[in-house]
């Protein structure tokens, strides 16, 4: 009888389960593993191109500086947006979690994560027009100054970090303002009935316990950023080099498959090893 | 008193973040009715940029599929999705721990990895480039986001509601169609919304999966910028913008996202 | 070590008269309860005090300070709260610490006055654990220690021990008084529940929408009622009213009237002063009513009857033994001695507050 039912019952698990996580592997989890076997190729095995097993593409990545500087490069980047949105976006997370109360705090919390949700390619190509020469950011800041200012930050460093910054924002507060809005209040009177201060309770209580929503947001933001691409082609130019734009090349422009599949597994080990390091956090943020 | 004035600088703090978040938006959105091809000032209104998008066969039958890729997309993920958030639920098995943690890599990886690793392994069963291709990407990014939705509406449902229903005599099938399904409905109707967001805004995926000149409508968008930017583009942009911003809002109603519980 | 005074504290929230018109004084060393239904405005009261919130008019005193101005950081009290609202992040130690290190009392000093605290609620060992460790009561003898730790002049307590189950909250509230008389602070606990106020308080003072309804020692409070709230509130009471009185003289009713109560007034006898018995009982002094037994409800030591006479329905409290042994719709009688007759004020809600 109960066998019965444990068969009946796994039948069901099984029909309700499998087609998305078929789906899943198909989609996702064969193609890492393909990657992972091409990367170890001298050439794609399509057609009749020559190919054997190597470890060259590896090779290249530690034998020139060239993609170990672009790697690093990246990773700056990653710290540079995760650092800044860090430090905007937590005191909008507090001001939205602790400051405002009620049905207006639903609204806004609402528009600061709506951008998130539109198009990022978009929201990229709305900063080249703003910050181009002759834009809008020069136009409207020479109307208001009494001297004449050239601001042309397109095509540099800081066009692709506040587009980038732009575009991850919303991340950290999203998860910081879960966290915050998880902190019962009642510890917050209870450690001004002991004496504390505003700055105490932040440094004390506050601060410790969004830490996992922190961190979580900060992840979240560095992983993409180190992988991004789209972002430093439009708003960087020139100076737009980084990993991701150059993994990019290897599949759209000098089709070295194998090389760019080394290189994205290159770049995924070090996803791996940032979510790894940071999953306790995760964890806790998501509970 | 001291802490008012704290309030009030964070309140222009928030401010200053909207106005961040949104200003460059209302800009582009805005020079996509000034007549200027150069995005010049003073702003001279006109419509010129919609017509000649309308008369822009590229971009319309890349904005067709990209909804209808979008569309498909939500009515396959939100199917599985909820029938694998319902086992997950329902059911206590050995891996379930492990099959939850698998449904954070499409989310955390970046997109430039899962969408290269698409493109070699569908070039390597010969699928190749194109709308299938897409397809299968896209459902793959959207099925973890329907999962976590309707899973967190699923938390909220008491068990105990389908335990009285089967005491009075429903069958499994009759309890999830009856009780389960209308409790968590408005968590199927946001997972769907956060499906078709997923796919309709997708870019990179779709940017190594895409046939050449058989693109989906962020793609295009892509290459044009890189050619060079007309406002024509501000107007499609536009017009995306207000589509993703309308379907999230939807979404946001129906998922009770960041409201008081 | 003080007194607490609160003198005409009015508190609006919108429309809301959360507090009307407050006034009570809690001198020093004792032990006070603020009792009412939820939404009396007791917790108000109590936040007010500690300095949550600022009272719209009225003056609040902590021994000589006036403390209007003064924000919750500044007023040296204790408080606990009704979810003990122990930091999570913190060990044991660190929670009752934490006062002393925003005192900035050194290391050394801070670690003595813990561990004396920790003593105190009996937690000595348990310094290392972190809240999510301990069980219930022990979570709540770590609030206690953290409320006591800096020696405030007042400890507050927000309905400290709700949370608790029945057993342990009898044994933590011997507990609570015990600490309460060893260090004797003045303490002002909120409660819903009436038998806790009286088990544990010096003083109590009776709220009903945001309006001081009566304040004094429980015995007085629960033997003088001012009103038919107050006596139905606090403890259960057979109600008399003064029509139902004119009504009950008749039928072989005989209810002896105070000197100070007219045939109008209002009169409630509480249900364990009331006796039952078969037969008439003698005695001119003595109040009685025949009355027929509508169910009898056993409850170990104790028994509740409920009897009814034309339509009004009594209840008595007494030892299961003192209650003849009768069937259900028998008839019997009533009977209780005069000064257990309550003359209960009439929509009376003027009291004084000393």
């Amino acid at each position: 009888m109960s066998t019965v039912l444990a068969r009946q019952n796994r039948l069901k698990i099984v029909s309700l389960l499998s087609p998305a996580y078929i789906w899943l592997t198909v989609a996702i989890f064969l193609p890492l593993s393909a990657m992972l076997y091409f990367s170890f190729l001298s050439d794609v095995p399509f057609g009749d191109a020559e190919w054997h097993y190597t470890s060259e593409n590896y090779q290249a990545f530690f034998q020139t500086s060239t993609y170990a500087t672009l790697l690093w490069k990246s990773i700056k980047l990653g710290l540079t947006v995760t650092v800044i949105s860090v430090l905007v976006g937590f005191p909008c997370a507090y001001v939205l979690a602790k400051a405002i109360k009620g049905k207006s705090r639903e609204a806004l919390f609402l528009l600061v994560i709506l951008p998130f949700w539109s198009n990022s390619l978009v929201r990229i190509f709305c900063w080249a027009i703003v910050l181009r020469g002759n834009g809008v950011l020069e136009l409207g800041l020479n109307a208001i100054l009494p001297f004449e200012v050239d601001v042309n930050l397109m095509f540099s460093t800081p066009a692709i970090v506040i587009g980038l910054v732009h575009s991850y924002l919303p991340y950290v507060i999203l998860t910081s303002y879960l966290a915050l809005q998880a902190i019962d209040d009642n510890l917050i009177d209870a450690a001004r009935s002991m004496g504390a201060n505003k700055l105490t309770i932040l440094w004390r209580v506050i601060l410790p316990l969004s830490l996992p929503g922190l961190l979580a947001g900060a992840v979240l933001i560095f992983v993409p950023v180190v992988g991004s691409f789209m972002e430093p082609r439009i708003l960087g130019g020139r100076v737009g080099t980084y990993f991701g734009t150059v993994i990019e090349d290897q599949f759209v422009a000098v089709f070295n498959w194998p090389l760019g599949a080394a290189l994205s597994f290159i770049l995924l080990a070090v996803v791996l090893v940032i979510l790894a390091t940071a999953s306790p956090a995760l964890r806790r943020a998501q509970t | 008193m001291k802490n008012t004035y704290l309030v009030w600088a964070g309140k222009v703090w928030l401010g200053l973040i909207l106005f961040f978040l949104y200003a460059p938006i209302i800009v582009m959105a805005f020079m996509s009715f000034n007549a200027s091809q150069y995005y010049q000032l003073p702003f001279d209104f006109s419509l010129k940029w919609y017509e000649k998008l309308g008369q822009n066969t590229e971009i319309l039958n890349a904005a067709t599929r990209s909804i209808l890729i979008a569309l498909a997309t939500t009515v396959i993920a939100t199917i599985l999705g909820t029938a694998a958030s319902l086992a997950l639920f329902r059911f206590e098995f050995r891996g379930k721990r492990f099959l939850q943690v698998m449904l954070f890599p499409p989310i955390a990886i970046p997109w430039l990895i899962t969408g290269t690793a698409m493109l070699i392994f569908f070039y390597g069963v010969g699928l190749g480039r194109g709308t299938p291709s897409v397809l299968i990407g896209h459902v793959a990014l959207a099925l973890p986001y329907v999962i976590v939705v309707v899973s967190a509406r699923l938390a909220t449902f008491d068990p105990t509601l389908e335990e009285a229903a089967r005491s009075m005599g429903a069958d499994s099938w009759t309890v999830t169609r009856r009780v389960t399904l209308p409790w968590i409905a408005s968590g199927i109707i946001a997972g769907a919304l956060f499906a078709f967001a997923v796919s309709f805004d997708q870019f990179v995926v779709s940017y190594f999966l895409s046939e050449p000149g058989d693109s989906t409508l962020p793609v295009l968008i892509y290459t044009s910028i890189r050619k060079g930017f007309t406002p024509e583009i501000n107007a499609i942009s536009t017009i995306i913008i207000v589509i993703s911003m309308a379907v999230m809002l939807f979404a946001a109603r129906f998922s009770n996202f960041g409201g008081e519980r | 070590m003080a007194d607490v005074s609160v003198q005409n504290v009015t508190k609006t929230f919108g429309s809301l008269k959360a507090l009307n018109d407050v006034t009570m004084h809690f001198p020093d060393g004792g032990f006070f309860a603020l009792l009412g239904p939820s939404g009396s405005g007791k917790t108000t009261l109590l936040r007010a005090i500690a300095g949550f919130i600022f009272a719209d008019s009225g003056s609040i005193h902590i021994g000589d300070q006036s403390v209007e101005h003064i924000p919750v950081e500044k007023r040296d009290i204790g408080m606990m709260f009704q979810n003990y609202a122990l930091f999570p992040n913190m060990t044991v130690a660190d929670n009752v610490g934490f006062g002393l290190r925003v005192r900035k009392v050194g290391a050394a000093e801070e670690r003595r006055r813990v561990s004396e605290a920790l003593e105190l609620v009996q937690l000595g060992q348990l310094g290392d654990r972190k809240p999510h460790q301990l069980s219930g009561g022990q979570r709540q003898r770590v609030a206690l220690a953290r409320a006591i730790v800096t020696n405030p002049k007042v400890l507050l307590l927000d309905e400290p021990l709700s949370a608790l189950d029945k057993s342990l909250r009898v044994d933590m509230q011997i507990e609570l008084k015990r600490i309460q008389r060893e260090i004797g602070i003045t303490t002002i606990f909120v409660t819903h529940d009436q038998e806790e106020a009286l088990t544990l308080s010096d003083k109590i003072g009776i709220l009903r929408q945001g309006t001081m309804i009566q304040a004094g020692p429980p015995r007085e409070v629960y033997n003088n009622p001012v009103d038919v709230f107050t006596a139905e509130f606090l403890g259960e009471a057979n109600i008399l009213t003064g029509q139902s009185g004119l009504a009950l003289s008749s039928g072989g009713a005989d209810i002896k009237l105070p000197h100070s109560a007219t045939p109008q007034s209002t009169l409630a006898v509480r249900p364990e002063n009331m006796s039952i018995s078969i037969s008439e009982p003698d005695g001119d002094e003595i109040s009685k009513l025949p009355a027929t037994l509508v169910r009898r409800i056993f409850a170990g030591a104790m028994a509740t009857c409920v009897l009814k006479h034309n339509d009004n329905t009594f209840k008595v409290i007494a030892r299961d033994q003192d209650i003849p042994d009768l069937p259900e719709g028998g008839e019997i009688w009533l009977s209780w001695k005069p000064e257990h007759t309550i003359v209960v004020p009439e929509g009376s809600v003027g009291f004084d507050p000393n």
